[in-house]
């Protein structure tokens, strides 16, 4: 057995992990990014998901007219930040938010103007929404109403996810919705109609719902690419809904076609709440207002409940990320999670073996059948290990390690008891004629990487089958020639 | 020379041994490499890892089933 301590400890996760949506930014063309910086609420919200290095040298470059001489901003950095500013500058000319920065550094002067204009204000392009005009006859809808919407279609998408694994039959999202999560590869259709989750789906289970949103969104964004949707469209109308006011109404009249599409899509992930699907004026909700903050994107799961049955008492809802933690894990396997919330317990159900339930409390073990059937689902142990740390009851917290170390490694074990046979198809090359003749061609095997395994001894050795093709064209050039 | 298909196992010694003597009573092995390594034909892959899912499966203990 390889030794467990030398993993790793699981790293809870950072600030410094790049934002999901920066890939796919970055793969678009400096027309389309451009088109997009004509809008200054993209621009802010695009400066929102950068990291603070990148944050900083654009505010440092905002305010200059003109372009600098690149030593200028280099004699800022140390050489130890040397790497971490050229990754940053690298960054920031692959979303052409800087050009060219061979030999003077400007920021693209589209999204200076934008961006200077998400400061200070002023234009008219109404990138940052229109607010609806006010409706005398009807309040706007209260901060309640949004969360526990948002709340409500969150989790039914989530809950039906769970369930399908165990053949239950809980409340279907749109067709909208199951149709991403078909394209998302989350879930994938058996025996004709029904979905069934997959194992890139258990995984996505246990991201945090930020994660979760935009790797959603980001499906949709591909999708919106076939469907001949303008991308600028749908980026810009995401965008403005993350930069809008929580519990205010606004105008869907000022919206382009594309947009006001976008408004049924939406209203089906809970992003955003319409009176009547024909309505003029919507609200965005809690998970579309935190797209491009760190605030979480809903009310804390474990209050929802008892809030709905009652709106009028959630103080809790609107509290921040700490109140999140339920789980407490004993060294004994054993867990408790204090949580009465029917989504948390279905995916505890995962990879516990579930005991007793209590109004309030779940109790269960963890053990090597639950964990290994997690394990055949695709969910992976260091997946378990976080999804635990991060939920883990504040009471947890005072404990150093978070988690009992005997149980994480045991978790880890169980994950290489199961890798015990390691298999890759391919072909074995034996009974040379010389021993330099297995040289010849093993050297040429290796310089195309495709050697698994070789023995000189025996002068045979095993290759990939993509090698295959190559390998045996070598050597019949080579009979054919010689 | 000889190129043969097939596919590569790479194992524990304590696996290589339940899969010989898994291999005298359905002959799969093409080729025993060496401590680690096995040669076995393409299409037994899936039969092989079942059968030793299961042969594994009998020398292991919980404590679940005896009840806690």
């Amino acid at each position: 057995m390889p030794s467990v301590e030398a993993l790793p400890l699981p790293t809870p996760a950072s600030e410094n992990v790049p934002h999901a949506l920066l890939p796919f930014l970055r793969s678009q063309s400096q027309n389309t990014l451009t088109r997009l910086y004509q809008r200054p609420s993209s621009c802010l919200s695009i400066f929102r998901l950068l990291g603070p290095l990148e944050r900083q040298l654009i505010m440092n470059l905002l305010w200059l007219e003109s372009a600098i001489q690149v030593s200028t901003m280099a004699a800022w950095v140390v050489p130890e930040g040397r790497k971490l500013y050229d990754e940053a500058l690298a960054e920031m000319a692959g979303l052409h938010i800087i050009q060219n920065y061979a030999s003077k550094l400007a920021l693209n002067p589209t999204f200076k103007l934008s961006m200077r204009q998400a400061i200070t204000g002023g234009g008219s392009t109404s990138s940052f929404g229109v607010p609806a005009e006010k409706d005398d006859k009807r309040q706007p809808s209260g901060l309640e109403t949004l969360d526990s919407y948002a709340l409500e279609r969150w989790e039914t998408i989530l809950h039906y996810m769970v369930s399908s694994g165990q053949g239950q039959l809980p409340t279907k999202p749109s067709q909208g919705v199951l149709y991403l999560l078909q394209r998302s590869c989350l879930m994938k259709p058996v025996h004709g109609s029904t979905l069934q989750i997959t194992s890139s789906g258990f995984q996505f289970l246990l991201h945090s719902p930020h994660d979760q949103l935009w790797s959603l969104l980001l499906q949709y964004l591909h999708m919106a690419e076939e469907r001949q949707m303008d991308l600028v469209e749908v980026l810009s109308f995401l965008f403005m809904l993350s930069t809008m006011e929580l519990g205010r109404e606004y105008s869907a009249e000022p919206l382009s076609e594309t947009q006001k599409a976008m408004l049924e899509d939406l209203r089906d992930y809970g992003l955003v709440w319409q009176r009547k699907a024909s309505s003029k004026r919507f609200s965005p909700t809690r998970l579309a207002t935190t797209l491009t903050s760190l605030s979480p994107p809903l009310p804390t799961s474990n209050t929802s409940s008892g809030s709905r049955a009652a709106p009028g008492t959630s103080v809790a809802l609107t509290s921040g990320a700490g109140q999140q933690g339920f789980i407490v894990l004993e060294t004994n396997y054993r867990i408790y999670a204090y949580t009465d919330n029917p989504l948390q317990t279905a995916v505890l159900n995962l990879f516990i073996t579930m005991k007793y339930r209590f109004p309030n409390l779940v109790v269960g073990m963890l053990t090597r059948e639950s964990v290994r059937k997690a394990l055949g689902n695709g969910i992976s142990a260091e997946q378990i290990i976080s999804y635990l740390t991060t939920h883990a009851h504040p009471q947890m917290r005072k404990n150093n390690p978070l988690l009992p170390v005997t149980v994480q490694d045991q978790i880890r074990l169980w994950e290489l008891e199961r890798n015990r046979l390691k298999s890759a198809e391919g072909f074995l090359y034996r009974d040379f004629a010389s021993q330099a003749d297995y040289e010849y061609v093993l050297t040429y095997a290796k310089q195309l990487d495709v050697v698994l395994w070789e023995n000189p001894a025996k002068r045979c050795f095993f290759g990939t089958m993509e090698g295959h093709g190559n390998v045996r064209g070598f050597i019949e050039r080579r009979t054919g020639g010689g | 020379m000889r190129a043969i298909k097939g596919v590569l196992l790479t194992c524990d010694s304590a696996v290589k041994q339940i899969l010989l003597t898994m291999n005298e009573k359905e002959p799969f092995i093409i080729e025993d490499l060496d401590d680690y390594h096995l040669v076995i034909k393409a299409d037994e892959e899936y039969r092989v890892r079942r059968q030793l899912e299961a042969e594994l499966e009998k020398n292991t203990y919980s404590l679940e089933t005896s009840g806690s």
